[in-house]
């Protein structure tokens, strides 16, 4: 077996009361490409943050080539060979792109960017990965975010690589060429660890695999000895769910729900000036009982779009027509979808307070928001032992649980779900799923906006790609990955 | 106004920017870092106390500057200690080192030179007029006929606009102040980085307290800083926290305050306060219609503790 470039054991690490991570194991070898998989909250980011010197481990030891390392600062990890990609990119927005890949490279009164410029060029000459070295970050895309963090971790020009969710943001043939850039570094001798949601992504790329759950290491073992069913209970410590959250053998919706009255009208929209690029002459009719998929690679308007459908932004030209119950999923639910220091009943009322049945004349008829509240958290069986926690204190899967209840509860003619199940483990996103696809049987109309290609094939009536600032319908015969991603990236090519 | 009149009033502006200048520029530093240091002005008055004080144990205004440079650093240590150090509300505790400064100057001087009411006479810091540059026409003897310390305020304009964004680690501070999680990741020391440069604000904020009692006043009197500090704090963002611009804005300002004076001694018929009022009017307007467009360190007033 070939060289043990770095080997972690027993590593643990606690926030405050919350153990993250309780025994973590990892060897990682040289020419190996090593996939770390784990359910949310299982501990995958905290111990790449470990094994790349963001974070000092409690207990644990971590050896790089062969001695015993303790880091005090990332850049004692780089000097070992380490460097990490983050999953929320470590980027300073407001300055260049090459001013990002030289901060901690270039020292004391040097020209920071001089040298970097040259490196940075033939960096990306051999690897095939290109960002504008003279733009703002905070002008890039996020798909540009993620070559800029890929990049500066390569450019460290590590023995160790970390890469944490580098796919996320990617469209599918980026995902193929990064990987294949992957195989090439693995191949030099380099160690490759990364952390994927999607599992069969990461059986793509990988040699080897550890699985952690709730902070432990439970299994470690090669592709191939396991079947995926077995994979995901090592992961979830039960039955496999939702297929759509691991991307495993999705099929496209073949049976169509029948389309009910129009319930929300766009008329050749414009909006510019919001997040990503302009919208551009958007129509869309949205059916009552019929899921619109809208897919796209993050930055292409799809948040425009879902914020006009929600009534957040308003056209710059064209016509909007939108019902009166109208509910939204927000992409973030941390900072858009609840308010942290805000108790669960606090944030429910945030959007019931505007609700007749909840008023009483210029007061908040409190007593029902509180029922209505504690009647999502049992419903949705959120994980809080009360409606008066604070949001904050939620893990994400049940955050958004209150958030898809509460609106959910207000989306009695037309829901938008933006992204709903980013972040979410199997069982939360086998949840809201099921939600959607309940209430779409009840006669609303859904708009799901989604990166997930797999969520949006897989749930949606009618497929949409968004590119650059147009929504293009997808052929029913265009019904794959392969093909909603070859949209997604030329829309040059396709029909309008 | 003639020729004369004009002459004074550029030569008041600048005197009257100066001490304004040196805060400002080492505030545009702390800030870059993403600290605001509320307690300049407590800075400010210690270092117009330790230049009376040093000036006066040594007969030599230059060691005073020496001293009030010093007594500043002392003062943005203990802002540092607690802000930093401890992660405190960084507007509350600069709000309690200025008028703890305030207070503690007060209470030293009385102590050191008894509170009989006759103004204290130091060694002044003579103007030292630039051969050739103060024979320009106009602006020469305004710019260039001045106390050294206006010199260093100019040398250090550009100085620490080289510094900023075209070193290391320039690029470092920056990102400390604008995304301390990115510049951890990048393995610079926040913490360390901050102190450093609210520290340093802390020696320049000195240096203007000395410059006010040695270069300008000729004594010292207790809250003689009178609200510089703050005014400082208002021409870093007049000068989108760029050095060079910061120099111009507290010039900017100073020639403003200048300006009340001559309408005054001119003879306009108005009550003097609404003069008083017009360098800060003037400031208003300018934020209102040129700063807008510019936006402060993402990370400003942000605590930061890495886990």
């Amino acid at each position: 077996m070939s060289e043990v470039l770095a080997r972690l054991d027993g590593i643990e690490r606690r926030f405050g009361s919350v153990v993250a991570l309780d025994g973590a194991d990892l060897i990682l070898r040289a020419g190996e490409v090593h996939g770390l998989l784990g359910a949310n909250g299982a501990g995958k980011t905290t111990l790449l943050n470990v094994i790349g010197g963001m974070l000092r481990p409690d207990a644990g030891t971590i050896e790089v080539g062969g001695s015993v390392v303790s880091f005090q600062t990332p850049r004692e990890a780089w000097t070992c060979g380490i460097a990490l990609a983050h999953q929320h990119f470590a980027l300073v927005p407001a300055q260049s792109v090459l001013e990002n890949l030289a901060l901690g490279l270039a020292r004391g009164w040097a020209d920071p960017v001089r040298d970097v410029r040259a490196k940075a060029l033939k960096l990306m000459d051999r690897i095939g990965l290109r960002v504008p070295l003279d733009s703002r970050v905070d002008h890039l895309g996020v798909g540009d975010k993620q070559r800029l963090e890929i990049l500066k971790a390569l450019l460290k020009n590590p023995r160790v690589l970390v890469l944490d969710e580098p796919t996320a943001v990617l469209a599918p043939n980026e995902i193929s060429g990064l990987f294949a850039l992957l195989r090439e570094l693995a191949a030099e001798g380099r160690a490759v660890v990364l952390v994927a949601h999607k599992l069969d992504e990461v059986l793509m790329v990988a040699d080897r695999l550890t699985v952690l759950r709730a902070g432990r290491t439970v299994l470690s073992t090669v592709p191939g000895d396991y079947e995926i069913p077995d994979l995901v209970r090592a992961m979830v410590g039960a039955d496999p769910v939702d297929a759509i959250a691991i991307g495993v053998d999705v099929e496209p919706r073949s049976t169509k729900r029948e389309p009910g009255e129009s319930v929300a009208h766009l008329d050749r929209v414009s909006v510019t000036g919001g997040p990503g690029v302009d919208l551009e002459e958007v129509s869309l009719h949205v059916y009552r009982g019929q899921v619109v998929g809208v897919a796209g690679v993050e930055g292409n308007g799809q948040r425009s779009l879902a914020l006009l459908l929600a009534g957040r932004v308003s056209a710059t030209r064209g016509s909007v027509t939108l019902p009166e119950g109208l509910g939204f999923i927000p992409q973030d639910r941390s900072t858009e979808g609840l308010i942290a220091a805000f108790d669960l009943t606090d944030n429910v009322a945030l959007a019931l307070h505007r609700v007749a049945a909840y008023q009483d004349g210029p007061w908040l008829r409190w007593s029902e928001l509180t029922r209505h509240a504690e009647t999502i958290h049992e419903r949705f069986e959120v994980q809080a032992t009360s409606t008066s926690v604070l949001a904050g204190s939620l893990s994400g899967g049940n955050q958004q649980r209150v958030v898809v209840g509460r609106e959910l509860s207000i989306a009695t003619d037309l829901l938008i779900a933006e992204n709903p199940t980013r972040g979410l483990d199997v069982a939360a996103a086998a949840f809201v799923h099921d939600e959607i696809r309940r209430l779409v049987a009840t006669g609303v109309g859904v708009v799901l906006v989604s990166t997930d290609l797999d969520e949006v094939l897989a749930l949606s009536d009618r497929v949409f790609a968004m590119t650059r600032g147009r929504l293009l319908e997808v052929d029913e015969g265009q019904r794959s990955r392969e093909g909603v991603g070859a949209l997604m990236l030329g829309g040059a090519f396709a029909h309008a | 106004m003639n020729e004369i009149e004009i002459a004074l009033f550029l030569e008041s502006g600048v005197r009257l920017g100066i001490p304004l200048a040196l805060a400002a520029l080492g505030e545009t530093i702390t800030e870059r870092s993403g600290v605001i240091n509320i307690g300049l002005e407590g800075s400010i008055i210690a270092g117009a106390l330790g230049g009376a004080v040093g000036a006066l144990a040594f007969g030599d205004p230059a060691v005073g500057v020496m001293a009030g440079a010093l007594a500043g650093v002392a003062v943005a240590f203990v802002f540092a200690a607690f802000a930093i150090g401890l992660g405190t509300d960084q507007i509350i505790t600069g709000t309690a080192i200025t008028l703890g400064g305030l207070g503690l100057t007060g209470a030293v001087y009385q102590a050191r030179f008894g509170a009989t009411g006759t103004a204290l006479t130091l060694p002044t810091l003579p103007s030292a007029p630039v051969p050739l540059l103060s024979d320009i026409p106009w602006i020469g003897g305004a710019l260039f006929d001045q106390a050294p310390t206006a010199y260093v305020a100019y040398a250090l304009a550009p100085a620490l606009w080289y510094f900023l964004f075209r070193t290391a680690w320039g690029l470092e501070l920056r990102a400390v102040g604008e995304a301390p999680i990115a510049a951890h990741a990048a393995g610079v020391r926040v913490r360390r980085v901050r102190f450093l440069a609210t520290v340093f604000g802390g020696g320049l904020a000195g240096l203007a307290g000395a410059h006010l009692a040695l270069a300008h006043a000729g004594t010292f009197a207790e809250g003689m800083s009178a609200g510089r500090g703050f005014i400082a704090i208002a021409v870093v963002v007049l000068g989108r926290w760029n050095p060079l611009l910061v120099l111009c804005a507290a010039l900017f300002f100073g020639a403003a305050s200048a300006l009340q004076f001559f309408l005054q001694a001119f003879g306009f018929d108005a009550p003097y306060q609404l003069f008083l009022a017009l360098p800060y009017v003037l400031t208003l307007a300018a934020l209102a219609g040129w700063v807008g467009r510019s936006r402060a360190p993402a990370a400003l007033a942000l605590p930061w503790r890495s886990e």
